[in-house]
């Protein structure tokens, strides 16, 4: 959805203050009037949705694209893109599930353009990590460095591993529905796809995971 | 719920999606399918298993800075305008270069009618010019110098006649600066003079 450019942008105004402390940081119903006051123009409004969902749009990328720094690009990326086409958003979806959408087309350019630009270099897609094999000493660990191995923990580390050798489709298929919690209906509408590719997807996503984390998923 | 429901709504009810009459009626017919029982069991234990080693949110590092980029880059959109404003003069800037180009034409033409210097002028009675040959001068009194110039040989030689003749005798060497080898390292001279002199 990269239709954010061709309408006017929205107008950032100061509204230092305005914004009440007390929104609760799950319901959506905070979130729509946080909307409806941004609409308006009001910057500090926006400020606000931007600290409620950053956490999630950076998780959702970073476990997309299993770089934390180009992560942290990404998901400031979503933010102004979604301001641009922010007088656009109505009320039909959750904002959250509005913005997931908008962080799929942003992450799909971006692997589009790296994928452009690795022409004749050497190949280093990170969506190609299911052409590895997985018993190679040189498959790559998905950017973690080994203190970050040890905060997040093995299981997270192979769960990660294993998400690393699906296709990006049916990664992000799993992502947004066991780790995100979104309804079918909503990865839908964020994938661009219809209700039953949703479910075909996540169904042999999950066979491939649980063959992949057996050993795992059998001593739990 | 006597009749199989169709696939959408059993991946709704594994998933605990349904909602209301389509959860009881769905949970009525479930209850003669053991395995499509077992079957959403074993996406439960699956969930479980992902959402405890992967969060749903994650800050991303140094939050605050994040936010004051967005909000940058946002500003940055919104100056945007005034500048678009400007291009509304584009005009101007396709004006501009063809004004330059013409005032360089122009100044070229004059040029190239003024370099050539006002017309020649008779004044009556005046004497009109006469080339000169060029004179070679000696430092020697007796000394005569001719000239000879070619244009095709592209040189001109001077020959100097009336010069006393150069003695047989004359040493060259203590006239010309003649190059001596030296050795650039003045410690190792030194030390040489003092094994030299000093017996060391």
């Amino acid at each position: 959805m990269n239709n954010s450019s061709d309408e006017p942008s929205n107008v950032a105004r100061e509204p230092a203050g305005s914004v009440d402390p007390g929104f609760s940081t799950e319901d959506p119903g905070d979130d729509f009037r946080l909307v409806a006051r941004a609409q308006q123009g009001d910057f500090g409004s926006y400020d606000v949705l931007v600290t409620r969902h950053r956490g999630r749009i950076f998780a959702m990328i970073r476990n997309m694209i299993h770089q934390e720094a180009d992560a942290w690009d990404l998901s400031q990326e979503v933010f102004i893109k979604a301001w641009n086409a922010l007088p656009r958003f109505e009320a039909k979806a959750r904002f959250s599930t509005w913005l997931y959408r908008i962080a799929h087309n942003v992450v799909y350019d971006w692997t589009r353009k790296r994928k452009i630009e690795s022409v004749g270099e050497l190949n280093d897609e990170i969506f190609e990590r299911e052409r590895i094999d997985s018993a190679s000493l040189t498959t790559p660990s998905g950017g973690e460095s080994p203190d970050d191995s040890m905060v997040h923990g093995e299981l997270r580390v192979k769960i990660e591993t294993a998400l690393g050798k699906l296709s990006p489709e049916h990664r992000e298929v799993v992502l947004l529905k066991d780790v995100q919690g979104l309804s079918y209906k909503e990865i839908a509408e964020v994938m661009g796809c219809s209700l039953g590719t949703v479910m075909s997807r996540l169904y042999y996503a999950r066979q491939k995971l649980q063959t992949l984390l057996k050993d795992e998923y059998e001593s739990r | 719920m006597n009749t199989n429901p169709d696939e959408a709504k059993l991946a709704m009810w594994l998933d605990d999606e349904l909602q209301g009459e389509e959860l009881v009626a769905l949970e009525a017919w479930a209850a003669s399918q053991p395995e499509h029982v077992a079957a959403r069991e074993e996406v439960r234990r699956w969930r479980k298993l992902v959402t405890s080693a992967l969060p749903a949110t994650e800050e991303p590092p140094y939050p605050e800075f994040f936010n004051g980029r967005v909000a940058r880059a946002i500003r940055g959109q919104v100056a945007e305008p005034a500048v678009a404003g400007r291009r509304r003069f584009a005009w101007q800037s396709l004006f501009m270069p063809l004004a330059a180009c013409a005032g360089m034409v122009l100044a070229f033409w004059m040029g190239t009618k003024t370099q050539a210097g006002p017309p020649e002028v008779v004044v009556a009675g005046a004497p009109r010019a006469i080339p000169v040959e060029p004179v070679v001068y000696t430092p020697e009194r007796g000394v005569k110098a001719d000239w000879f110039a070619s244009a095709k040989a592209s040189a001109t030689v001077i020959v100097l006649s009336g010069l006393t003749a150069i003695p047989d005798a004359t040493d060259f060497s203590k006239t010309a600066a003649l190059h001596e080898e030296r050795e650039i390292d003045a410690t190792a001279e030194f030390k040489l003079e003092r094994n030299d002199g000093a017996g060391l």
